[in-house]
């Protein structure tokens, strides 16, 4: 039925393995009734699309795994929130966590990882710094203005995209542009880690409790 | 090159490289719906809503107070930018994107309601819509793998051969992700308040398999 293969040599071998995943897959869900297992195993059948793209063994590939991963992920998210909801699951108190290291480690810990991330730039220093920060809001205390660090986020996100709009339009000035993409995907990578630092087990369970 | 008797003339094009939006009769009728039915979810206020008695002649108004209500709305707003988008999009892959999106917001929609019956049927017809998931991408990587490109405009009229599996593949992935009314009917909260979001899941899952239907024909 397939006839000429644009993709590489081993295309068709790879899909007739991941037939054979599939098979296996539906097998488990007609046996399994379990609502958490077969969560799971939803998560598995996402691997398995992926991979039916993977195989493309191009850049395309590349580029259209990313989007798919996005949109099965904000699925299986979702999916996961409805389970809890629907079980009337909330977090079990985290207990009493009086550690000596959380209290003296993250000002050290996080200045260091801010300060590399900011020699780094870019996305991977904002990942670095990022982690930094949540590691601080973890273990201290934090008094932070969330709508405050959303705004700047956004603003952040805006300059990074006008960033790519001098790379269209006016490519002459690339290394300006390079330099506010930069920064400005640090400053939003940054503090969207640093948010999820912020969001503690006791928070968490005050926002279950109203739904 | 696009003077296909399913599809009409194109209107307009837009090339981005060897992706081409565009707009037919037919597509654009399809999103002009969604467009339609965007507006109406935007414009609509169902937390002020009036019951009218049955065989009297009086009206219960009452109104729901809260956040309940503005996920639902913004979720069914998504919904429609998502049908909107997959009903233009020139890209099978995006095509896809789309597809799933509408899930996606469907799922959103159902599932913002507290009730733990409609809550078991959201989740049901979650897992279906993930499963769905392996056809739908498997199909448009496999249109990739066989004929080099994902853009319809340029597979239009059956000048490339498009392997039968791989439309197959996607009718039963928009099958899977467009099933929402189904599990809608079993919740029965056609008739809860917020009724007016719940159109747009059958308005989108409409849209998608008529999008779908002209794509397979086209290519």
């Amino acid at each position: 039925m397939i006839g000429e293969i644009m993709a590489g040599d081993h295309y068709l071998p790879g899909i007739a393995i991941i037939c054979v995943a599939i098979v296996i897959l539906m097998t488990t869900f007609f046996r399994e009734y379990d609502d958490l297992h077969r969560l799971i195993l939803t998560g598995c059948s996402e691997v398995v699309a992926l991979c039916i793209i993977a195989f493309l063994a191009t850049d395309l590939a590349e580029a259209l795994i990313l989007p798919g991963l996005v949109v099965s992920l904000a699925e299986l998210v979702a999916l996961s929130e409805i389970y809890i909801n629907k079980e009337g699951l909330g977090l079990v108190p985290a207990p009493d966590r009086t550690i000596e290291v959380f209290s003296s480690a993250p000002p050290i810990i996080a200045a260091i990882l801010v300060i590399y991330g900011i020699v780094l730039s870019g996305f991977t220093g904002g990942a670095v710094a990022g982690v930094g920060l949540l590691f601080y809001y973890l273990c201290l205390d934090h008094k932070e203005r969330f709508a405050l660090l959303e705004t700047v986020s956004g603003y952040a996100w805006v300059l990074w995209v006008f960033a790519f709009f001098i790379f269209m339009m006016l490519p002459a000035y690339w290394f300006f542009a390079v330099m506010m993409a930069g920064s400005a995907i640090f400053v939003k990578v940054t503090i969207k880690l640093a948010l999820i630092g912020t969001m503690k087990p006791d928070q968490l369970l005050e926002e279950t409790d109203h739904v | 090159m696009f003077d296909l008797p399913i599809e009409g003339p194109a209107l307009f094009s837009i090339p981005f490289g060897d992706i081409v939006d565009y707009a037919s009769p037919y597509t654009l009728i399809l999103f002009l719906f969604a467009a339609l039915f965007t507006a109406l979810a935007i414009l609509s206020r169902p937390e002020q809503h009036a019951d009218i008695i049955f065989g009297e002649d009086g009206v219960y108004t009452g109104r729901i107070p809260g956040p309940e209500n503005r996920f639902q709305r913004f979720m069914a707003i998504a919904c429609g930018l998502a049908a909107m988008g997959a009903t233009v999009s020139g890209d099978i892959f995006n095509f896809c994107i789309f597809t799933s999106m509408v899930g996606l917001t469907c799922i959103g929609i159902v599932a913002s309601s507290g009730n733990r019956h409609v809550l078991n049927a959201a989740f049901e017809y979650g897992i279906v819509t993930m499963i769905a998931m392996i056809p739908l991408f498997g199909g448009a990587a496999i249109v990739a793998a066989t004929t080099g490109t994902l853009s319809i405009w340029e597979l239009a009229g059956g000048a490339i051969a498009v392997p039968f599996v791989a439309k197959a593949f996607l009718v039963l992935g928009v099958m899977g992700e467009g099933m929402a009314p189904f599990y809608v009917a079993k919740a029965e909260i056609t008739r809860a308040q917020g009724a007016p979001y719940i159109l747009m899941i059958h308005v989108s899952s409409l849209l998608i398999f008529l999008r779908i239907i002209e794509i397979i024909i086209t290519i």
